[in-house]
């Protein structure tokens, strides 16, 4: 490779925090026109890495060189003016305005001092040509699906002429057909000659989109290897040894029914919803984003209320929209917005893991302090939750021990009937696998589990049956055995025979 | 949590940790220092009493507002509340004779009860805490002028007693403040409802997803901050001997900033008690330490400005060089650069205080006849009179004056008279906010032996050498007399009155109204309070306008006033339209001298401060002065405009 082929050199960065050290000579580089793959465990250091390149962080030690020329980045104003552009997990759009704004923000084209709308929405408009979203300029960008609203940002890193374009786990958040329209257009930049940095913990879409790997463990850079490693190789350099099974699901025999939902329904937004879960079982609750699950399961738990219906709990009926009936009953819920919904984020481990069973370690009024630490210290040991201590604020953990900790304040209250939704979203294969067994261990003690998931491989690999969803309404229920890719998605996409309100509702959401 | 952290910090690396770990505490140790080395009156143990019963309302409030701002709220009704509550008791113990016992549990009552209301208008009513608030704070504050009708009542003698000491020495105040303080410490670190707070204020969703009752753990919560805020009434009124329904007037932003001081953060989830009584020191050894120093009036808030920006400044810088990733300090990595910074922060704040001290003090003579005078405003022209008359004969004098200046607030004034009394001063001239309130901090300077002088308002119950005043009910008849002259005897007028329950307010009008009575055929067709201030009283006088177009006079109770109601006439003041107005402020002369002013009663506020100066020196030494001076009023119309000067 000739030297101008080369956007971005980074040499022996390091990086530290009180107490922790993040990064530790990693070495990387871009050239133009490929897509260079980010691989490594949750807490590996990626984030710290691309935050470097942002500005938002700067290094201890080590050089980042642009264009072959050593570079100093202080501020997101330094990696603009570099041609540095960086799509984060969680978006940074102002909902209230509209998608040509959003691109320009403050940067507009001006006439006469006053701000060119006409210029800007036909910019814009050329822009979103170029990244394949239909979409006005004009539509505000609160009324945007997650999948548009990436789109939003890739043209936003395009209006900036981005050289180097870093997207930190685009795919998340995305369904299959997203991924795919997502991965046409990063095909189409890297031909223009940008350079990719792409982050992703879902190994097919390594091969499938990447050039090279460069995989990092524990702040060091540990490889750099051509996308057609095989996986186990990619595996075993990510985590540092070889996991024999991704899902390594241990059935155990069903027992009674724990929950039974009979006939939910919120209108507009969920339909007749019935289903069963059994001690010792796990079902899976499979569909496209936007299907209802999330909703079904939020009113299955009393956080949000039904229309009509009914949950019983071990034959015993539930208040609607009472969370404390729901807790009581031994429901629990881990929220797909983890850190939205489930954790409090600058409190440390200990509080967080003494949430659920607060009020059942209060006397008089007093907390039992020193119960609720113990327990918390047992259960965290038990999960294997990686922290410098209790105290730690949960903010600063990595996303699958943060998960941990979630789920840990369920087990602590002895759930007999545990939702995750989306419970592996954004975390690495290894604490994946610990997610997995800890749900192996839940049904092995007789508890039920439902898992809503959009990582179709984990649906299949780890439940006992496959619920689907489609607009609002529950399309289908396969046992394992019947369950495979194709049978699920056709299932998923199908258009429920009874037409109501919910329909229109979903398509006016259009993924 | 702040209290864990304090606590592993103490165990884990002694005093060091413990000032690292908290900004506010290493602010409050250099201001400190600083105090004492630039005041030989401050590190006393009388003054550092009087340190803590100044600390005590403020604190006791802020201590009810930690529990609202780590669970990420806003209660902004703390002062009208705290006000609302001393008025009860004193209402119902004084003018109904309920047993004193009762009427304590009643104000209680009242306190929670507002807390009740603030907290179901916020969690089912969905009223953003900022507004439901607010709300509280217009109402309490409204009901407790209803229930007192705007007249300070006086406070029954066995509660008043929480406003002593105990044993001679240990204010009661002091007292209830440590023990609040420790309550508050048990309620947000040992109990439910206090771990609840901060999971709600960290993650109000988290919260509730967890099974945590937010919305019944929300009216709790502004239930107990209206509970801390009756006692901190109750404390507030005990000390003053008297029920001010405006009392505690911007309390709760004082409250508000002793919280965010003491580290936590405005938007919930972080907090304590021992920063929140850190906070509230803070404050209060500010105000005490520019006293001491006889640093101006208009520069003390400068600088409280400055200092609660910058300890709130250093704290966030400690937080961002230092604990990022770790709650309890456990990391060993850079911890030397942490201390660093602290240190080098704590450095600044000292020699910027240092130097604004002796520069704001460079001018102060060193004669040994020094006299406090603590003024009840300054906002206000006749006020800036009166302390432009005294410096120019201190000056004379070769007297060292140090003037405060209360700012409409009875408690402040009754701190500003205690640290004068504890510097040990030849003689303070006081110009009370409320001549009840001033009472028992007047018998405390009696009991040292310092003669005071009152000056404009009298002090009740209490001795004072001299009382020098113009006589506002006689300046009210006065004015009377000469704007029922000027409309022949018959016609309509309205009267602009001043802040509801101030002495001048009631006894002009008390004068005002007395003297009409001799003239049958004027007729007040409205009577409203613009709180002696000319832009409120632009605003009174237009809607008066609205409802009676014909009016042909008005009596405004002071100039500042009839100036707004001039503005607001327009055109017609002065043609149509007679206005007298009070004080005689050079700015209501001018308005004679043009024409739209009537006339106004004018009291001769230089003459009173040169009077009060002179009368505090003679006292001071020794000899004998007159009981009460009377400084004439006369009526300044176009006349005899010309020749009048204040």
């Amino acid at each position: 490779m000739s030297d101008t082929e080369e956007l971005l050199r980074i040499e022996g960065i390091r990086k530290t925090f009180p107490g922790v050290v993040a990064l530790d000579g990693v070495d990387f580089d871009l050239r133009r026109g490929e897509v260079h793959v980010l691989l490594g465990e949750n807490g590996a250091g990626k984030s710290t890495l691309i935050k470097m390149l942002s500005g938002a962080h700067r290094p201890d030690a080590g050089r980042v060189l642009v264009d072959g020329e050593e570079v100093r980045i202080h501020d997101a104003q330094d990696a603009e003016r570099l041609g540095i552009a960086t799509i984060y997990q969680e978006f940074n759009l102002v909902p209230d305005l509209s998608v040509a704004e959003n691109i320009f923000l403050g940067r507009q084209p001006r006439r006469f001092g006053m701000i060119d709308r006409k210029r800007t929405e036909a910019d814009a408009a050329e822009l979103l040509e170029r990244v394949g979203l239909s979409v006005s300029p004009r539509a505000r960008v609160r009324e945007l699906g997650i999948a548009r609203l990436q789109m939003v940002e890739i043209a936003k890193a395009l209006s900036l002429d981005a050289r180097v374009l870093i997207m930190d786990e685009p795919t998340a958040v995305l369904t299959s057909g997203e991924v795919d329209r997502l991965f046409t257009i990063v095909r189409r930049l890297r031909e223009d000659g940008v350079g990719i940095v792409f982050i992703t913990h879902h190994l097919e879409e390594i091969a499938a989109l990447g050039d090279r790997v460069t995989v990092i463990r524990d702040g060091r850079s540990v490889g750099q290897v051509p996308a057609a490693t095989p996986r186990d190789e990619l595996v075993r350099l990510m985590v540092g040894r070889s996991i024999d099974q991704q899902y390594p699901r241990e059935r155990t025999d069903a027992g009674a029914a724990l929950l039974t939902v009979e006939g939910l329904t919120r209108d507009g937004v969920f339909h007749d919803v019935s289903f069963q879960v059994r001690a010792g079982e796990v079902v899976g609750v499979a569909g496209l984003v936007g299907a209802g699950r999330t909703e079904v399961a939020r009113a299955v738990f009393g956080a949000d209320p039904y229309d009509s219906g009914t949950v019983h709990v071990s034959g015993a009926r539930l208040r609607r929209h009472d969370v404390n009936a729901a807790m009581a009953a031994g429901i629990g819920l881990v929220p797909e917005d983890r850190k939205g919904q489930g954790l409090v984020l600058d409190a440390s481990v200990a509080e967080n893991l003494g949430l659920v069973t607060l009020r059942a370690a209060t006397r008089g009024g007093l907390v039992d302090r020193k119960a609720q630490r113990a327990a918390a210290a047992r259960v965290a040991e038990r999960l294997g939750v990686r922290m410098a201590g209790l105290g730690q604020r949960v903010r600063t953990l990595s996303g699958g021990n943060q998960q941990k900790v979630v789920i840990g304040k369920w087990l602590l209250a002895n759930t007999k009937v545990l939702i995750l939704d989306e419970p592996t979203r954004g975390i690495d294969v290894g604490a994946k696998v610990e997610i997995y067994q800890l749900i192996n261990e839940l049904t092995a003690g007789g508890a039920a589990v439902l898992m809503i998931s959009s990582d179709l491989p984990e649906v299949l690999g780890m439940s006992d049956r496959v619920l689907v969803m489609a607009q609002g309404r529950m399309v289908g229920e396969l046992p394992a055995s019947a369950a495979t890719q194709d049978s699920v998605m056709a299932l998923a996409v199908s258009t429920p025979t009874s037409n109501e309100a919910a329909t229109e509702v979903e398509a006016a959401r259009g993924h | 949590m702040a209290t864990d952290t304090l606590k592993s910090a103490a165990r884990s690396g002694g005093l060091r940790r413990l000032l690292l770990d908290n900004g506010a505490l290493t602010a409050l140790i250099a201001l400190v220092i600083a105090m004492s080395a630039l005041s030989g009156d401050f590190l006393t143990a009388d003054n550092l009493l009087n340190v803590g019963v100044q600390a005590a309302v403020t604190a006791i409030l802020a201590f009810g507002a930690t529990f609202v701002i780590v669970s990420a709220g806003i209660d902004l009704s703390v002062g009208s509340v705290a006000a609302l509550s001393a008025t009860v008791l004193a209402w119902t113990a004084t003018s109904h004779g309920i047993p004193v016992v009762l009427a304590v549990v009643l104000a209680i009552a009242t306190g929670v009860a507002c807390g009740l209301v603030n907290g179901f208008l916020i969690s089912y009513g969905k009223l953003p805490p900022f507004i439901a608030t607010l709300a509280m704070l217009s109402v309490g504050r409204g009901l407790s002028l209803v229930i007192s009708q705007g007249s300070p009542i006086a406070f029954p003698d066995s509660v008043s007693h929480l406003g002593d000491t105990l044993g001679g020495w240990l204010p009661v105040p002091v007292l209830v403040m440590v023990v609040m303080g420790l309550l508050t410490a048990l309620v947000l670190g040992r109990t439910y409802i206090g771990r609840s707070m901060y999971a709600i204020g960290g993650n109000e969703e988290a919260a509730r997803l967890s099974g945590l009752r937010v919305r019944r753990q929300k009216l709790a919560i502004y239930a107990l901050s209206g509970l801390f805020a009756a006692a901190a009434g109750i404390v507030l009124a005990s000390r003053l001997s008297s029920a001010q329904p405006q009392a505690a007037t911007g309390y709760e932003l004082d409250a508000i900033a002793a919280v965010v001081i003491g580290g936590a953060s405005l938007a919930g989830g972080t907090g304590g008690a021992s920063g929140t009584l850190v906070g509230a020191l803070i404050l209060a050894v500010l105000r005490n330490g520019l006293n001491l120093l006889s640093v101006s009036a208009f520069w003390q808030q400068v600088v409280i400005g400055v200092v609660i920006a910058l300890a709130v400044l250093l704290d966030t810088v400690r937080r961002r060089a230092g604990a990022g990733t770790v709650a309890a300090g456990t990391g060993a990595g850079g911890g030397r650069g942490r201390q660093a910074v602290t240190y080098v922060l704590a450095a600044v704040v000292a020699a910027a205080l240092v130097g604004a001290m002796s520069f704001l003090h460079g001018g102060a003579s060193s004669t040994t006849s020094k006299v406090g005078l603590s003024l009840s405003t300054m906002n206000n022209p006749f006020f800036v009179q009166i302390r432009a008359g005294a410096q120019a004969e201190a000056r004379q004098l070769g007297v060292d004056l140090t003037v405060t200046d209360a700012q409409n607030d009875a408690s402040q004034q009754a701190n500003q008279l205690q640290n004068f009394t504890s510097e040990g001063l030849g003689a303070i001239i006081v110009n009370p906010v409320d001549s009840d309130a001033a009472g028992p901090s007047v018998r405390s300077a009696n009991k040292a032996r310092i003669p005071v002088i009152a000056v404009d308002r009298g002090v009740h119950k209490a001795d004072t050498a001299a009382l020098v005043a113009s006589d506002n009910i006689e300046g009210g008849e006065l004015a009377a007399r000469t704007l029922a002259e000027k409309l022949g005897g018959k016609g309509s007028i309205v009267v602009l009155q001043g802040q509801a329950g101030t002495s001048a307010s009631r006894e002009r009008g008390a004068g005002f109204a007395e003297g009409l009575k001799a003239y049958p055929g004027i007729k007040v067709v409205a009577e409203q309070p613009a709180d002696f201030d000319r832009t409120k009283g632009l605003d009174v006088m237009t809607n008066l306008l609205q409802a009676h177009p014909d009016v042909q006079g008005v009596f405004a109770e002071n100039d500042e006033m009839a100036l707004g109601a001039i503005k607001a006439l327009g055109s017609r003041a002065g043609t149509s339209v007679s206005v007298v107005g009070f004080d005689g402020t050079p700015d209501g002369l001018a308005a004679v001298k043009a024409g739209t002013l009537y006339a106004s009663v004018a009291q001769q506020p230089t003459e009173l401060g040169r009077i009060a100066v002179r009368n505090a020196l003679r006292a001071a030494e020794g000899k004998a002065v007159d009981k009460t001076v009377k400084v004439p009023v006369k009526v300044v119309t176009k006349a005899n405009a010309a020749g009048f000067t204040g």
